[in-house]
């Protein structure tokens, strides 16, 4: 078989686009190339008479690669039989088992017998790395994909090996705790059960678990995940590849913060007056509630685009006179003229980060930074009072203005030699409100046509734009002075409510008391779409049922506008809503056109080339 | 926080210039903490790491890694012994188990209750030819004997236990080799393995 590949593909790589399988453990797509692990082994002609990485050589014209030798399935049956001297045999209790690529590669690589009866090198185990994740050194095979992600993608160095050679072993530093956001990414990384989730620990086999590919409801930048479900509980979210977006990291708040879904004491039933009630009777006493009264509602971050539009046609409608709030919003404006996509980070020249901590508020955009600068080589500026994880980078340029005085230090950068070569990415963020949100705007938009850059608003809910995108994205503030409130979400009522009503999917202190109280759906079982920060419409898959008498947001909201007298408020399901918004909102327009329920799956041997 | 003086802070300080990479002055940097320390703390490790701004995980790894950087106390003399094969078959654990009669500790790696000594063997030092030997106060000393071992002891103790640094920064200063039998027909001298620190 031949293939034609761009220069400096990796042997690995082309090896799967003819659908040959080159087993690796250190070989990663999105890390540097380190030839750790030796499994990789192949024979090149012309070359040494010797095996030879296939993660480290790129093809070149005219090379013959064989991997069917005796020489090399030799090569790499030794190098599996070295891998499993230490590996212990509790495959049965191993959360990887069903989904270990060491399982795979010893059935498909390996012999069938090992000669080696040394004794085994024993650690305690396992060892908390940190709240959220175990490790297990014993398991570990030393493929290095762990601590190269910490210090090349992350740009920190809490994980790492000590000591070396067959007593090497991967720790934290002086055994603290891993602190950073971005720790659940070595998870995924693993290719055995050194590392696992202590929060999916032992609660499921990886085969008896579905999955659907959906998107984050943490911020706004819409990290694409897998959401795993068994027996009607979410019990795993783990990273879904999208390189326009996340590049297949996520945070750790994406990946870790879902066990609400299967709280106990999840809300089931609408309460009136603290008693059980249907429906039917919450929502009269709702409207009844509201009535007549200066209406305030309160929005969650991850409210869906077809729950804004529909609100929005309330707020346009019967609810007149309502304030808005979204949970966790900037200060900023909808965009003007064109934006940055996430995806153009990694053609920039230079990127300015401004009034933003991106590890912070956009986890995974500062990923993105972070490697358009180190991989890729763009400069980097950064506008903040404070110290940030991008000073790793011993040559970032960075402008500490006193608080408030942002715009004014942007605009001295006109000029500013690191950004005399194009593209110029601007990426803004609001200050936490400790800037003047207009003239920082207008500074940038002034920086930005100065340098010919583009400029990306760091928005921190994660549906805050499709919110702009509607105009209902008010401040918490905005809403004193109204005397009935619906708290959608984590808010807290004003000093001057008298009638609130909840709407939540746990119960929470700051809705202690309420008048009525409605259950919600989670991420996790409703369908619907959110807009990222840079206006991309993404479809949510929900992997959980909505079990009645559980009703689903943009269902409730349909009826409450009936309820009102509205007409067409009788959508017949959620496509005929987002049909009707795709027409009356411009941000909405995708949601003309909803993805397949379920994508194409990938094949499991070769998984997809990345040349 | 302070484990490390003003002094060996400036030198530190003043290392990363020298090197394209800064982790580069990683290795040096621990050298003068050790220097001044004995033995590299948690505290100097991180302050170590807060200098280079690095995570003080990257700087433990490094420090883990060398066997002549050391993670527990050791004695203000502190004897490498070679155990490999030429200083084996001449002898070496005899000297190893002399020392340690000597100085009073039961194996390696243990310090002498007065603080004073310690030892350790390590793999070949590169001077085969005048097995057994050891390295011990920023000199290798060649052709020992318990005689020659013992000199050495009883200097240190006159001298009170004054704590010459011996660390691997100055092993590649001291460690000029020793005129090889091939090419110099001198051979070892007295001198080789007499010299002490004044």
């Amino acid at each position: 078989m031949s293939v034609t590949v761009p220069r400096g593909t990796l042997l690995v790589e082309a090896a799967k686009l003819v659908k040959v399988e080159v087993p690796v453990f250190c070989y990663h797509h999105k890390l540097d190339p380190v030839g750790a692990c030796r499994l990789c082994l192949v024979e090149i002609s012309p070359g040494p008479p010797k095996p030879t990485t296939a993660c480290t050589t790129p093809a070149a014209e005219g090379m013959v690669v064989k991997t069917d030798t005796p020489l090399a399935v030799g090569a790499r049956a030794d190098i599996l039989e070295y891998e499993l001297v230490n590996h212990p045999l509790d495959c049965p209790v191993c959360d990887k088992g069903g989904e270990c690529p060491l399982q795979d590669y010893t059935f498909r690589h390996g012999y069938p017998t090992s000669r080696i009866d040394a004794p085994r090198l024993h650690f305690k185990k396992p060892i908390p790395l940190s709240e959220k994740i175990a490790l297990d050194r014993e398991r570990c095979v030393l493929c290095y994909r762990c601590t190269r992600y910490y210090d090349e993608i992350t740009w920190s160095q809490e994980l790492t090996t000590d000591e070396r050679g067959v007593h090497s072993y991967i720790t934290s530093q002086f055994d603290q705790p891993l602190k950073s956001v971005f720790s659940g990414n070595i998870i995924d990384l693993c290719p055995v059960g050194a590392l696992t989730s202590r929060v999916w620990r032992f609660e499921s086999r990886p085969w008896d678990m579905d999955h659907v590919p959906s998107v984050c409801s943490r911020c706004a930048v819409g990290c694409n995940v897998t959401l795993w479900k068994r027996r009607h509980q979410l019990v795993r979210v783990t990273s879904h590849e999208n390189d326009e977006i996340d590049e297949g990291w996520i945070c750790d708040r994406g990946r870790f913060e879902y066990t609400h879904v299967n709280s106990p004491d999840r809300l089931k039933v609408p309460l009136v007056a603290g008693a059980e009630a249907t429906w039917e009777a919450a929502l009269t006493a709702l409207l009844e509630g509201v009535q007549g009264r200066k209406l305030g509602i309160f929005l969650p971050q991850d409210i869906t685009n077809e729950e804004l539009f529909l609100l929005r046609r309330l707020v346009d409608g019967p609810w007149q006179d309502a304030r808005v709030a979204l949970e966790r919003r900037t200060l900023l404006a909808p965009p003007q003229g064109e934006t940055l996509p996430i995806k153009d980070l990694d053609g920039c020249k230079a990127i300015v980060v401004i009034a933003c901590d991106t590890a912070d508020d956009v986890p995974i955009v500062n990923l993105r930074v972070k490697k358009a600068v180190s991989k890729l080589g763009a400069k980097l500026l950064v506008v903040h009072p404070g110290h940030l994880d991008l000073d790793r980078w011993p040559d970032t340029f960075h402008v500490r203005p006193n608080p408030g005085e942002t715009a004014e230090a942007v605009r001295r950068l006109i000029g500013h030699e690191l950004l005399q070569e194009g593209p110029v990415g601007i990426l803004y963020g609001d200050g936490h409100g400790a800037e003047d949100v207009d003239a920082l705007t207008q500074a940038v938009v002034d920086l930005a046509e100065a340098v010919g850059g583009r400029v990306m608003p760091l928005y921190r809910a994660t549906n805050e734009r499709g919110a702009l995108g509607v105009r209902l994205a008010g401040r918490q503030e905005d809403l004193e002075g109204c005397d009935a409130v619906i708290l959608w979400g984590p808010g807290r009522p004003p000093a001057s409510a008298r009638f609130v009503a909840a709407w939540d999917s746990v119960p929470r202190p700051e809705h202690e008391g309420a008048d009525v109280v409605l259950p919600s759906a989670t991420f996790a079982e409703t369908q619907g779409s959110y807009t990222n920060l840079e206006g991309r419409v993404q479809f949510l898959r929900p992997v959980l049922p909505v079990t009645p008498p559980l009703r689903e947001g943009w269902d409730v909201l349909c009826e409450l506008g009936q309820r009102l007298g509205m007409p067409d408020m009788d959508y017949l399901g959620i496509f005929h809503v987002q049909r009707q918004a795709s027409r009356a909102v411009e941000l909405f327009a995708p949601l003309a056109d909803p993805p397949a329920p379920v994508p194409n799956p990938t094949p499991v041997l070769y998984g997809p080339a990345r040349p | 926080m302070a484990a490390l003086s003003e002094h060996a802070i400036e030198e530190i300080r003043a290392l990363p210039p020298r090197f394209p990479h800064i982790r580069s002055a990683v290795l040096p940097a621990l050298d003068v903490a050790q220097d001044e320390l004995g033995y590299l703390t948690r505290e100097a490790m991180t302050e170590v790491a807060e200098l280079l701004d690095l995570d003080p995980g990257y700087v433990e790894g490094v420090a883990t890694f060398y066997t002549l950087l050391h993670l527990e106390p050791i004695g203000k003399h502190h004897f490498y012994v070679c155990t490999n094969l030429s200083c084996d078959l001449r002898g070496a654990y005899e000297i190893c188990d002399h020392i340690k009669r000597r100085i009073g500790v039961e194996g390696f790696g243990e310090v002498s209750a007065d603080g004073l000594f310690s030892l350790e063997e390590v793999e070949c030092l590169g001077a085969c030819e005048f097995a057994p030997m050891m390295r011990y106060q920023r000199r290798y000393h060649y052709d020992l004997t318990p005689e020659k071992v013992d000199a050495l002891i009883e200097a240190a103790r006159q001298n009170g236990g004054d704590r010459a640094a011996d660390s691997p920064r100055d092993a590649a200063a001291a460690s000029q080799k020793p005129p090889g039998r091939r090419a110099s027909s001198r051979g070892p001298t007295k001198e080789d393995s007499a010299e002490l620190n004044a």
